[in-house]
C-alpha cells in the first residue's frame, strides 16, 4: 500500500476500508483502563484530569455564583447576608443631591443663607446643636421668629419635608437623615451624622402636627 | 476479517446529485461571504467606505457576512459532508435523496431572502441569529427535509455498531432544529422580556457552534483521519465521554459573553465553569485525532490545521472566559478573533479537508488541478493565521486601551488601525483561496471521467492497530 | 452506543437541561417588576415615550449595536465608570420596558447606556444630529438619514446649522428624516438615573474577607 506522499495530490487514497474502521473502533471503544491488569498511564491521567476539572468547577460555582440568586450581579457577594452586603447609599452623596434639589434655593450653595431673610446653616448653633430639634425642623417645618448666630429672623418659613400630613415634599426618613448629615459636615460644620433611625423615631413619636415654633423647640433637648 | 475492499460503490454515485447541490451552493455562499467580510473589514478602518447608503452600514455588512458564512457555507457544506459520512458508514444508499434536493433548494432560497432582509434592515441584532424572523420558519422546514435523510441513514445502517462520526452527525442533525425552534419561539413568537433575550441569544449562538457546527466538523474529521492514516484512533475509548461532555455542557457556555453585564452573576459563572469542563473534550479530541499531523497531503493538511485551531480555540475560550481575562477581551476585536478561529480555523478548515476527500468519491473523478489545491491550502492557512493574529492583537490593544480612561476613542482607532488593515489583507487572501477552490470544483464537475470510478481508487485494506 | 433510543433520549435530555438553565434565569428575570421608591413616590425605570421606542427600532435596524454597547459593568470591573458611562452597573431591571434590548457586544464606539444622563457632557439634540450627519473619527456619517431640501422662504426649523465644508449649497438646507428624529429621541432617552438596591456596589470589606478576587 502506498503512502500519501507518493499519491496523486488530486486524489487522496484511503488506507482503510469503512467496515474495518467500524469494527476496529467498536473493539477499541470497549477497552478498559486496567485491561489485563495492566494499568496504563494515559487513561488514568485522563480520568483524574476530568475529575479535577469537575472539582474545580464545583468549587468555582460554590464561590462565585451568588448562590444562584437573581439579585446578585457581582460574583463576590452572597445573598445570605442579603441587604446588609449591599452598600448603603453614601448619605453625603444623597444629602448633597437632596440639598441641591430643594434647600439650596433659600440656604444657598455656600450654606450662608440670605442675611435677614433665610438663616445660615454654616456654623449655625441649630444645625450643630441638638439632633432632636434639627430633625423636627426638617420633618415638620418651622414658622415664626428665630434667632440664628445672633441675628433675628422675624418670619422664618421652613417648609414641611417629612413624610407627614401637609407635607409638600414627603421625603423618606433616609433622605432627611442624609441631608442633615450632609449639612452637619459641610461648610466647616463638624457635627456627627444623623441616623435614619432617629428620624423615624421622632416622626413616630410626634406624628402629624403643625410647624414648630422656635420656643417650642427650645424646650426639647 | 474479510471486508469489502472496494473504496467506492453505487452508494456514492447515488448520493451524488443532492450532496453536490449542497456543496456547490455552499461554495457560492463561501465566496459571497468572503466579499462581504472584506467590505465590512474595510469599513472598520475606513468608515467612509460605502457609508452613503443605509443598506451598507457596518452593522448590516457584519450581519450579512456572518449569515452568509454560517447559514450559507457552513450549513450547506456541513450537511452535505455529514450526510455523506453517515451513508458511507451506514453502508446503504442515501434514502430520501429527493427530500435533500428540495430541502437544499428551499434552504438556499431562505438564506437568499435572509440576506435581502438584512440589507433592508430586518436583522434581529442577535449574534449568529441575524436571520430576519420571517425567513426562520422556512429555514427550519427546509432543514427538516434535509435532515430526514440523515435520520434514515442512521436508523437504516447496515452495521449495528456505531462510530464517533455517526454520533456527532446524528446529534448535530437533531439538536439544531431543537435549538432553532426554541430560539424562534422564545425570541420572536412569544418574546421573553428584557435581558432574557440576550441570555437566550447567547444560549442559541453557543449552541450553533458547540451542538451543530462543531459536531459536523468533528464527524468529518473522525471519519477522514483513520481513513487516510489507516490507523485505529488512539485513546478512542474516551471518544464517547468527550462526545457527551460536549453535548451536555456545550450549550451552557453561552453566558460568557455577558460577564459583568446586566445578568445575575451565576449565569456567567456557570458559563465559565462549562468552558473549563470543555477542555476535557478538546483534550480527548486532540489525542484521538493527532495522527492527522505530519501526514502530508491536502486532506490531512487542512484537517490537521482545523484540529489545531479547534483545540486551541477551545482552550482560548476557557482562558478568556475567566473574569480577569474577560474584563480585557470582552467587547473587543479579540472576540471576533476567537470566533474566526473557531468558525473559520476550526470548522471550516475541517470541512475543507473532508471536501477534498469526498468530492472525488462523489463524482468518480480526480480533482481537476493539483496546483489549485495547493494554492488553496497555502492561502487558507496563511489567511486564517493572519486574520486571527491581526484581530487578536487589535482586540488586545483595544481592550487594554479601554481600561485606561484617558485614552480616547480616536486614539484607540489609530492604535488598532494597522492591525485592522492587516485583517483586511487576510480577508483578501482568504477570498483568493476560496476562489481557487470554486474554480477547481467547477472544473472537476465539468471534466469528463477518463477511467471508470472504481479504477481510480486503490483497493482498501484492513485498518491497523495504533503503533 | 448501540441503543439508539437511549442515545436519542440522552441527546434530547442534554439540551433540555441546558434550556432549563435558561428557564431558571427567566424565572428570576422574566417577571421583574418596576421598583417603587417610597421617597420619590414613583416607580423606576420609566417607560420610553413612543417616539423613543420607535427610535430603538431604527437603532436596531441600522445595526448600531455592532459598535456600541448598552451595558455598564460595575465599578472596579473595567473602566466603565471612570469613562463616565454610568455611575453604577447595569442590572436586569433597567431593560424591562425595552422590547428589543440592545446590549451589544462590541465597543468600537463608547457605551450608550447612560448617554443622555452623562454629566456634564451629555450631547443635546443638535450635537447628536450633527454627529449623525457628519460622522466623527471612526463613527461613519449617516447622511442617508437626512434630506437636502431647497429653501423657499424661511429655513425649516429642523434644519441643521452647519458651517464650513459640511454646509449645503446656498439655497439648500439639510433636514433630518423621521428616522433621524426618532433615533435622536431614543438616544436622548437613554439614561439610568435611579439606583436599584441590586445595583449598588458590594461593600468591599465583605468581599475582601472572602478571599482574593477571581
Amino acid at each position: 500500500m502506498s503512502t500519501s506522499s507518493n499519491q496523486d495530490p488530486r486524489l487522496t487514497q484511503s488506507a482503510a476500508s469503512d467496515t474495518s474502521l467500524l469494527a476496529a473502533h467498536e473493539k477499541a471503544a470497549g477497552k478498559q483502563a486496567d485491561e489485563k491488569g495492566n494499568y496504563k498511564l494515559l487513561p488514568l491521567a485522563l480520568l483524574f484530569g476530568f475529575s479535577g476539572l469537575i472539582f474545580w468547577a464545583g468549587t468555582y460555582l460554590n464561590r462565585f455564583s451568588g448562590q444562584f440568586s437573581g439579585k446578585i450581579f457581582d460574583e463576590n457577594s452572597h445573598p445570605s447576608t442579603g441587604a446588609e452586603v449591599v452598600a448603603k447609599i453614601d448619605p453625603i452623596v444623597l444629602g448633597k443631591k437632596q440639598y441641591a434639589a430643594a434647600c439650596i434655593a433659600c440656604h444657598q450653595a455656600d450654606g450662608k443663607g440670605l442675611t435677614g431673610v433665610n438663616p445660615p446653616l454654616a456654623g449655625s448653633e441649630w444645625v450643630n446643636g441638638s439632633e432632636e430639634r434639627l430633625v423636627r425642623i426638617v420633618l415638620h417645618g418651622l414658622k415664626g421668629p428665630i434667632k440664628v448666630l445672633g441675628v433675628e429672623y422675624s418670619a422664618a418659613a421652613m417648609p414641611v419635608f417629612g413624610k407627614v400630613a401637609g407635607s409638600g415634599y414627603s421625603w423618606s426618613d433616609e433622605k432627611i437623615a442624609a441631608v442633615l448629615t450632609y449639612v452637619r459636615q459641610e461648610w466647616g460644620n463638624k457635627s456627627g451624622p444623623i441616623s435614619t433611625e432617629l428620624v423615624t423615631a421622632v416622626r413616630t413619636k410626634e406624628g402629624d402636627r403643625k410647624e414648630w415654633s422656635a420656643e417650642e423647640l427650645l424646650k426639647i433637648q | 476479517m474479510s471486508h469489502d475492499t472496494q473504496e467506492v460503490s453505487a452508494n456514492d454515485a447515488h448520493a451524488r446529485g443532492p450532496l453536490l447541490l449542497l456543496l456547490g451552493s455552499g461554495l457560492v455562499w463561501l465566496v459571497l461571504s468572503g466579499v462581504l467580510a472584506l467590505i465590512a473589514s474595510v469599513q472598520l478602518h475606513t468608515p467612509t467606505f460605502l457609508a452613503s447608503c443605509a443598506w451598507f452600514t457596518y452593522g448590516h455588512m457584519q450581519a450579512l457576512q456572518e449569515t452568509a458564512f454560517v447559514y450559507g457555507w457552513l450549513a450547506n457544506a456541513g450537511l452535505a459532508l455529514g450526510l455523506w459520512v453517515l451513508t458511507r458508514l451506514g453502508g446503504e444508499a442515501l434514502r430520501a435523496g429527493n427530500w435533500v434536493t428540495v430541502g437544499a433548494l428551499f434552504w438556499n432560497l431562505g438564506v437568499t431572502l435572509a440576506l435581502v432582509g438584512i440589507v433592508a434592515g430586518d436583522a434581529t441584532g442577535h449574534s449568529l441569529l441575524q436571520l430576519p424572523r420571517y425567513v426562520q420558519p422556512l429555514l427550519l422546514i427546509a432543514y427538516g427535509a434535509i435532515a430526514v435523510a440523515g435520520v434514515l441513514a442512521w436508523s437504516g445502517r447496515r452495521n449495528e455498531t456505531s462510530y464517533a462520526s455517526q454520533w456527532y452527525v446524528f446529534a448535530a442533525l437533531f439538536l439544531f432544529p431543537w435549538l432553532f425552534s426554541v430560539a424562534q419561539l422564545t425570541l420572536f413568537v412569544l418574546p421573553m422580556r428584557g435581558v432574557m433575550q440576550a441570555v437566550i441569544a447567547g444560549w442559541f449562538a453557543q449552541g450553533v457552534f458547540t451542538l451543530w457546527l462543531a459536531p459536523l466538523a468533528l464527524a468529518a474529521a473522525y471519519y477522514v483521519v483513520p481513513k487516510v492514516t489507516g490507523r485505529v484512533l488512539p485513546a478512542y475509548q474516551f471518544a464517547s465521554l468527550a462526545f457527551w461532555v460536549l453535548i451536555v455542557v456545550g450549550a451552557w457556555t453561552g453566558g460568557r459573553h455577558l460577564i459583568g453585564g446586566p445578568v445575575p452573576a451565576w449565569i456567567s459563572s456557570l458559563a465559565i465553569v462549562a468552558c473549563s469542563l470543555l477542555v476535557f473534550h478538546y483534550l480527548v479530541v486532540w489525542l484521538n485525532l493527532k495522527g492527522a499531523l505530519g501526514h502530508g497531503g491536502a486532506v490531512m493538511k487542512f484537517t490537521a490545521f482545523g484540529l489545531l485551531a479547534y483545540v486551541i480555540g477551545g482552550c482560548a475560550d476557557a482562558f478568556t472566559s475567566i473574569r480577569s481575562f474577560a474584563v480585557i477581551t470582552q467587547f473587543t476585536y479579540f472576540t471576533q478573533a476567537q470566533q474566526q478561529l473557531a468558525l473559520y480555523g476550526g470548522v471550516s478548515m475541517l470541512f475543507f479537508g473532508v471536501l477534498y476527500f469526498a468530492v472525488p468519491r462523489l463524482t468518480g473523478k480526480t480533482w481537476a488541478s493539483a496546483a489549485l489545491i495547493g494554492g488553496h491550502a497555502t492561502t487558507a492557512i496563511l489567511g486564517v493565521l493572519l486574520l486571527v493574529i491581526s484581530l487578536g492583537v487589535a482586540g488586545w490593544t483595544q481592550g487594554q486601551a479601554l481600561l485606561k480612561p484617558a485614552v480616547t476613542f480616536p486614539e484607540i482607532a489609530a492604535a488598532t488601525r494597522p492591525w485592522l488593515l492587516l485583517a483586511t489583507a487576510a480577508y483578501a487572501v482568504l477570498l483568493v483561496g476560496n476562489l481557487m477552490l470554486v474554480v477547481n470544483f467547477l472544473q472537476t464537475l465539468a471534466a469528463k471521467p477518463t477511467v471508470p470510478a472504481a479504477a481510480l481508487f486503490q483497493a482498501t485494506s484492513d485498518i491497523k492497530e495504533t503503533a | 452506543m448501540k441503543n439508539g433510543t437511549l442515545f436519542f433520549l440522552g441527546l434530547f435530555a442534554s439540551l433540555t437541561v441546558s434550556f432549563a438553565v435558561v428557564l431558571l434565569a427567566n424565572h428570576q428575570l422574566g417577571a421583574l417588576t418596576p421598583y417603587f421608591d417610597d421617597g420619590e413616590g414613583k416607580a423606576f425605570p420609566d417607560r420610553m415615550p413612543g417616539v423613543a421606542a420607535r427610535g430603538q427600532l431604527v437603532y436596531r435596524d441600522l445595526g448600531c449595536a455592532s459598535c456600541h454597547t448598552q451595558q455598564v459593568r460595575r465599578p472596579g470591573f473595567g473602566a466603565d465608570q471612570t469613562r463616565g458611562w454610568g455611575e453604577r452597573q447595569s442590572v436586569a431591571r433597567d431593560y424591562i420596558f425595552q422590547p428589543f434590548p440592545q446590549l451589544g457586544a462590541m465597543r468600537i464606539g463608547p457605551d450608550l447606556t447612560n448617554s443622555a444622563g452623562r454629566k456634564p457632557s451629555a450631547l443635546d439634540a443638535e450635537d447628536l444630529m450633527n454627529l449623525l450627519y457628519a460622522g466623527q473619527g471612526a463613527m461613519p456619517a449617516h447622511a442617508f438619514l437626512f434630506n437636502q431640501v431647497k429653501v423657499t422662504g424661511e429655513v425649516p426649523a429642523k434644519a441643521l446649522k452647519l458651517t464650513g465644508s459640511a454646509a449645503p449649497a446656498a439655497g439648500y438646507a439639510i433636514v433630518p428624516s423621521e428616522q433621524a428624529q426618532t433615533l435622536v429621541a431614543y438616544l436622548l432617552n437613554l439614561n439610568t438615573v435611579y439606583d436599584y438596591p441590586e445595583s449598588r456596589p458590594v461593600v468591599q470589606a465583605a468581599a475582601q474577607a472572602e478571599g482574593a478576587h477571581k
